[in-house]
């Protein structure tokens, strides 16, 4: 549909917000029939959904502090197993004890643990060392839980692609810049379309706001009152996976604990440090916080102060503030719905925050069985059971595309699960090789184009992992720019583009620029500048950070 | 194993010394370790191409200007002239048709069609001398299908700004289609090897014989000639219009061939080139070094008389940032970088950067210094030298040349 | 901040030092005849990522790697392109059983000893159509291959009937570890090195027991049986270092590349006590006259011009610099350096059916700059190299050791180093 049309509709309900708990929301108010559209002022998944471990929880982490979240997340954990599939490595996890923790934390844990409902194996450390060897072998305890790893982008754009093929519209680069009020209720917005500068309103029976921590804006525009949390959050990606299972360290939480094997890449975090609310669109990540990380790091696996850093990157923590304490950790993980008709007299209105990435499909059904409410439909949930695009019960697994297809064809099965019978295959250009670290086709990119909203070239690394591995876009991202030039027939948008990309790139790598990723930023600029003079093309002065 | 020099690094400054020295009848060995940046090069050679942003039209006259800190002002600003007609003739002497003026820079075409000031361009790669006066009317870019290293469309869209009128032709030939069976494969490099017979050639010409019609001039990616320029030579005389290249994202075909003859031409001088070999650490003696220790040959170090540390800029490792600081590995002569490595880097990737101007610092005889002092028998040159910007000033490729040539002057004096 | 915290990164084989600048591709020779291999970048680097993610991404292509190490050697970040490789198809395939063809070719030595026994007949019935025809069609070993014809006599049966007893009359020693070609098809090898060193005064003395150093073994996946043939030899090269305080010297580059650095590197095997009493034999004497413990002294008749090919595994030893300079010592020896090329064959690589037409087209740039410079010969470090240029060029092919010995006047090099 055209965006000119879906400005003119009727809707039942607008979400706002395009990260998982947006994405969640959407799919299931489609689910239930309802008019759905999805409005996201960037790109989906850019704020903490992006921006997180890629960790799929047992639960165990909250077990000891909190255990109703240790309870929702062992419940969506079992669920997201199933229903998505292509999106979750089951790696499993450890709980460490190092010789300077309190071995006694351990029963507590494991205690706390089977509370909750949550699977808890004390090994002996010497088992661990054998099944995870990059562990700290000076550990001497260790238990084990059923976490696992998810990719959120995959995870956000399945349940958009399911949003949509169930009647939903989504709108990225469309930002919130007003309320639409009437008599005390809430009847639409009014956005500004950042992709050709309009302004535009769009209306339905009930907003849904789930902006994460930008929901505090949301909610003033709505003139109601929510005190949000920014408890911000930095954390390091290494160049290849030095773990093959998540490790936790066994006590309380606290900064960098948590090394998470991601994809072709492992991921060590987080910090924890609160934050003044103006600075939530600040993501650079400074040396302190990547010699927080670092330090912390190690301990977990030794390995990492010799494993390269690609990048660096930090996110903020949506919480809904309820005391002053400022680690932000003791506050509740837990889900948030607030209907403001109840809370703040305002109709058609409701704000779903708190929780976490991974318990995005219950936040859904929360918000949804709200707006249901209101609406009154009656239609039943079912997210928990029905598999998202790609997962469905006969697709491929990785083992199966081993002895067909080609490594680009196999990686992009790995991404996009059963979806990946859309990507053209047959000729021999379909199949080459665009970003060679991370296996994407030409053929993937098409299909990312024409059918995963891609409007630039970070957009698209979401989509294919384009430009994520160890070079950081240093070959692929030209190529990459050209087609994506041709395909919308723009190039000098193509070049624009290609920089922009570059610059979100090095926004990453500058805090870790030494070793071989400095090399890696000195070979690029030898490429782009030197040798092609792309400073030159292009003027990046005043220009925005791409999203 | 006793050499006259040894020479650390076998980029295009490291042989360009070792080539001036061995046509002196000296006992050369390069240690290099593994292929050179100059895989990197578009065909061009800049002598001085940009001062703050600003492209400079006589560089002979803007090196003048330079600080003492450059590499260029250590040469003398007067000295480069007589340096830069010597380079160009050791480049013929090698094999390397390049044509340009010292006095007056022409433009390269970049693979993002952006003109950038060149001193020497290959004769057969694509050049403007007057941007007002262009080489051709009506260009015929030729874009091989399925090749993705080559972005036509910018390509083209540059050369409309500067000009001319473009026509793209894409096009196959039975070889580019064979290559293309690989996902991985299709690079300009690859198409090179497979675009070397006269059958292959041909089939190349009928192609541009049969779709560039209306053309006056005809433009192909760099992707012919990797040992030297016969295969273009022979590509012109199978069609009828001139034909010209331009440069493609690396490896790049250009580079790859001056590598070759540059190295081929100091091995009939005599040289000794260890290729994949790396210099590990030195022996010093007072104010000397004595002998160096490569990876491989071990327990059998290189003495010599004289040294040349050219082993590059951080890409080439011959500089190295690790989380605190920035040295030399080898020898651990001093370096001129910023303490702080929060200033080593700026927030955007394409503002210039503080770290491209490392280097390891040197005397005004480009001697290296050693906690202050300078060694007598060594010298260094090329992009491990300190104080210039081959990405924003668009002097690297010079420096290396002036410096290489500069150095072997010094020894052969002595 | 923890010490060494960043300092560098150390990850196997320096896989990560990779930065995609994509350099190893422009000289892998097997990508460059075939689109069937992805290339050393792909199937080193890049793959092993997804590898480490999940072993199910290995890609059977990686077999058709030759491991020349050339990417390795051209590699400017250090990476071991070819150990990734070789590393990643031996956690593949082991387990896995190696067909009755590579087991064949892979038993240089147990090869040898049955066809020295019978070697008229051997030589006669190898180079025979008919068996050419089950070689090729049966065995898969390609037809157009002649195997090395072997010696009536081994070099160790010559070497004790002829030089043993006079050896320990010598003032310094060497053990040579002689290898299957020089045993097997070519003692003539072994005799010229002998007869050099005698007449610097060295004496030649054999392990106490040889075995085939395996680099066939590993190349066909054979890793147990390589595993130990490689402790055989380590254990007898010690005993030689440690008890008879004598270095061993090796004729052949593949044999001295792959004790030196494929046994701790693809086999695991700790070398590191004796890996430096492991030499060339043209390293050995190089550094012998460089030292000026010994001098060489030649024929002043001598004249010849030949080229010097650098064998793949003499490259990424690093060592051809010795070979070729101790050729440069011969007055009358016009030598030219060949560029660094491979010739294809790869051990037991070009012998096999699937891979002939890929090894001879691998050779031609070689071939052609050979019958292009205009010499007599070629010399290189290579058995197998001299097998297959051998087969494709009009040249003959020698060792540097032949040709030295060739080039010595025996009797002015014996007085000149006071040997009677």
């Amino acid at each position: 549909m055209k965006t000119s049309e879906i400005y003119k509709k009727e809707y039942d309900v607008i979400i706002v917000g395009g990260g998982a708990t947006g994405a969640g929301t959407a799919r299931d108010c489609a689910l239930r029939g309802l008019k759905v559209l999805l409005v996201e002022r960037n790109d989906y998944s850019t704020g903490a959904t992006g921006r997180n471990h890629g960790l799929m929880h047992s639960g165990a982490r909250y077990a000891v502090t909190d255990g109703e979240s240790a309870s929702e997340c062992i419940s969506e954990n079992m669920i997201l197993r199933r229903i998505a599939r292509h999106c979750v490595e089951e790696t499993d996890g450890l709980f460490i004890t190092l010789p300077e923790d309190d071995l006694e934390y351990q029963k507590t844990f494991v205690e706390a643990c089977q509370r909750a409902g949550i699977r808890a194996d004390i090994i002996d450390p010497e088992e661990a060392r054998r099944i995870e060897p990059a562990v700290n072998h000076d550990l001497i305890g260790a238990v084990r839980v059923p976490d696992a790893a998810i990719d959120p982008f995959r995870l956000t754009v399945a349940n958009l692609l399911d949003a949509r093929m169930h009647g939903a519209e989504t709108l990225n680069y469309h930002e919130v810049e007003g309320v639409i009020i009437n008599q005390n209720r809430v009847e639409g917005l009014k956005l500004f379309n950042k992709l050709n500068g309009e302004h535009v309103e769009v209306r339905a029976r009930v907003v849904v706001n789930a902006a994460g921590i930008w929901g505090q804006r949301i909610a003033q525009m709505a003139g109601v009152n929510i005190s949000m949390f920014p408890a911000r959050g930095a954390l390091l990606i290494f160049g290849h996976r030095v773990n093959n299972m998540v490790i936790n360290r066994c006590r309380k939480p606290a900064n960098a604990d948590i090394l998470v094997p991601d994809d072709t890449v492992c991921v060590i975090g987080t910090t924890s440090d609160r934050i003044p609310i103006e600075t939530v669109d600040d993501m650079r990540v400074t040396r302190e916080e990547v010699d927080v990380l670092l330090k912390e790091g190690v301990k977990i696996a030794p390995s990492l102060a010799t494993t390269r850093i690609i990048r660096a990157y930090a996110g903020v923590r949506p919480l809904v503030a309820s005391d002053d304490d400022p680690s932000g950790r003791s506050i509740s993980r837990g889900i948030v719905c607030l209907d403001h008709a109840k809370r703040d007299g305002l109709e058609g209105f409701i704000t779903i925050t708190g929780g976490k990435m991974m318990t995005y499909r219950l936040m859904g059904e929360i918000a949804t069985n709200a707006v249901c409410a209101k609406l009154g439909n009656t239609a039943p949930c079912v997210t928990a059971s029905q598999p998202l695009p790609g997962s469905e019960e006969d697709a491929p697994s990785q083992s199966d595309a081993t002895k067909r297809y080609s490594f680009g064809q196999r990686a992009a099965i790995g991404r996009h699960g059963s979806l990946a019978a859309r990507i053209e295959k047959d000729n021999d250009i379909d199949n080459a090789l665009v970003c060679e670290c991370e296996g994407v086709t030409v053929g993937e990119i098409k299909y990312a184009v024409h059918q995963l909203h891609v409007h630039n070239l970070v957009n698209l690394r979401r989509r294919t992992r384009v430009g994520m591995g160890t070079c950081q876009g240093k070959l692929c991202s030209c190529r990459a720019a050209s087609l994506m030039g041709e395909f919308r027939n723009d190039v000098k948008g193509a070049q624009e583009d290609l920089a922009a990309f570059l610059d979100e790139r090095w926004k990453g790598m500058r805090p870790v620029a030494w070793g071989d990723t400095l090399r890696e930023a000195q070979l690029t600029a030898a490429i782009y500048e030197g040798l092609c003079g792309l400073d030159m093309a292009v003027n990046m002065e005043g220009k925005e950070d791409v999203q | 194993m006793r050499m006259d020099t040894v020479i650390i690094g076998g980029g295009l400054s490291g042989l360009s010394c070792g080539i001036a020295l061995a046509k002196r009848g000296k006992r050369v060995t390069i240690v290099a370790s593994g292929q050179s940046t100059m895989l990197f090069n578009g065909g061009s050679m800049e002598l001085l191409g940009h001062i703050d942003g600003k492209a400079v039209t006589n560089p002979l006259e803007a090196i003048a200007t330079l600080p003492q800190s450059h590499p260029y002002s250590k040469i003398g600003a007067d000295r480069i002239a007589e340096l830069t007609e010597r380079a160009k003739l050791m480049l013929t002497d090698s094999g390397i048709n390049m044509v340009g003026n010292a006095a007056a820079n022409h433009w390269r075409i970049t693979p993002m069609g952006v003109a950038k000031p060149a001193w020497l361009t290959l004769s057969d790669h694509l050049r403007i001398d007057d941007l007002n006066s262009l080489p051709a009317k009506r260009l015929a870019l030729m874009c091989i299908r399925g090749y993705f290293d080559q972005p036509n469309a910018m390509l083209a869209q540059g050369l409309r700004e500067l000009g001319f009128e473009v026509d793209t032709i894409e096009f196959t030939t039975d070889d580019i289609t064979a290559l293309r069976r690989s996902p991985s494969e299709m690079r300009a490099t690859s198409l090179s090897k497979h675009l070397m017979s006269n059958n292959a050639l041909r089939r190349v010409a009928d192609q541009i014989n049969t779709l560039a019609t209306d053309a006056d001039m005809v433009l192909l990616p760099s992707v012919l000639g990797q040992n030297d320029d016969s295969d273009i030579q022979t590509l012109q005389s199978m069609t009828n219009k001139p034909l010209r290249l331009v440069a493609t994202l690396p490896p790049a075909v250009a580079g790859m061939r001056m590598m070759k003859q540059l190295r081929h031409y100091f091995k009939m001088l005599g040289g000794n080139y260890l290729m994949g070999d790396s210099a590990v650490s030195g022996t010093f003696e007072g104010d000397r070094l004595v002998s160096i220790s490569t990876a491989k040959l071990a327990d059998m170090p290189l003495k010599a008389d004289n040294f040349v540390l050219a082993s590059g800029s951080f890409i080439s490792r011959g500089l190295i940032a690790d989380y605190e600081r920035v040295y030399e590995p080898v020898l651990g002569v001093d370096v001129d970088a910023d303490s702080n490595p929060d200033a080593w880097t700026s927030f955007g990737v394409l503002q210039p950067q503080a770290y491209s101007r490392y280097g390891v610092a040197t005397d005004d005889q480009l001697h290296c210094l050693k906690q202050g002092k300078p060694v007598s028998n060594l010298y260094a040159i090329g992009s491990i030298l300190s104080g210039h910007d081959a990405v924003k000033m668009g002097d690297g490729t010079g420096v290396s040349l002036m410096t290489a040539l500069a150095v072997n002057d010094l020894i052969i004096k002595k | 901040m923890a010490e060494r915290m960043q300092s560098c990164n150390l990850s196997e084989h320096n896989f990560e030092q990779c930065t995609k600048c994509s350099i190893c591709t422009t000289v892998c020779p097997v990508a460059a005849v075939t689109t069937d291999y992805p290339g050393p970048k792909q199937a080193g680097p890049d793959g092993e990522r997804y590898r480490l993610k999940d072993p199910a991404y290995y890609d059977k292509a990686l077999k058709l790697c030759l491991n020349c190490k050339r990417c390795e050697v051209a590699c400017p970040s250090g990476v071991h392109i070819a150990d990734i490789i070789q590393h990643a198809r031996m956690r593949a395939t082991l387990g896995k059983k190696a067909s009755l063809r590579d087991t064949m070719l892979a038993n240089t030595d147990l090869l040898g000893t049955m066809a020295n026994l019978v070697a008229p007949v051997a030589n006669a019935t190898l180079g025979l159509s008919p068996t050419k025809l089950v070689m090729d069609s049966v065995m898969a070993i390609d037809k157009h291959r002649t195997f090395p014809a072997y010696s009536r006599q081994k070099f160790t049966t010559w070497y004790k009937r002829h030089a043993a007893k006079e050896q320990d009359a010598y003032r310094n020693h060497v053990s040579y570890f002689h290898g299957c070609y020089v045993n097997y098809n070519f003692p003539k090898l072994g005799q010229d090195l002998v007869k050099i060193m005698n007449a610097v005064g060295y004496g030649v003395h054999l392990l106490d027991k040889e075995q085939c150093c395996g680099v066939a073994l590993i190349a066909n996946g054979l890793y147990k049986q390589a595993k130990r043939q490689a402790h055989t030899n380590i254990d007898n090269i010690r005993k030689a270092v440690n008890t008879d305080h004598r270095t061993v010297i090796a004729t052949s580059s593949s044999c001295t590349f792959n004790m030196r650095d494929e046994y701790p590197s693809m086999l695991g095997i700790d070398n590191a006590d004796v890996r430096d009493n492991i030499n060339l034999a043209t390293r050995f004497i190089y550094n012998l006259v460089d030292e000026e413990k010994i001098k060489l002294v030649f024929k002043q008749d001598y004249k010849r011009r030949i080229a010097y090919h650098t064998a793949c595994h003499m490259q990424r030893m690093g060592w051809q610099l010795f070979s070729i300079e101790l050729l440069r010592m011969i007055p009358g020896l016009d030598l030219q350096v060949l560029e660094q090329e491979c010739c294809g064959i790869s051990g037991t690589y070009g012998f096999k059916k699937e891979n002939y037409e890929r090894s001879q087209a691998i050779g031609a740039a070689l071939f052609k700059s050979i019958e292009e410079a205009q010499v007599e010969a070629v010399a290189t470090d290579c058995e197998t190299c001299k097998w297959q240029i051998e087969m494709s060029t009009s040249l003959p092919v020698e060792n540097p050791i032949s040709v030295l010995a060739d080039a010595l006047d025996v009797e002015a090099t014996r007085q000149a180093n006071g040997i009677k």
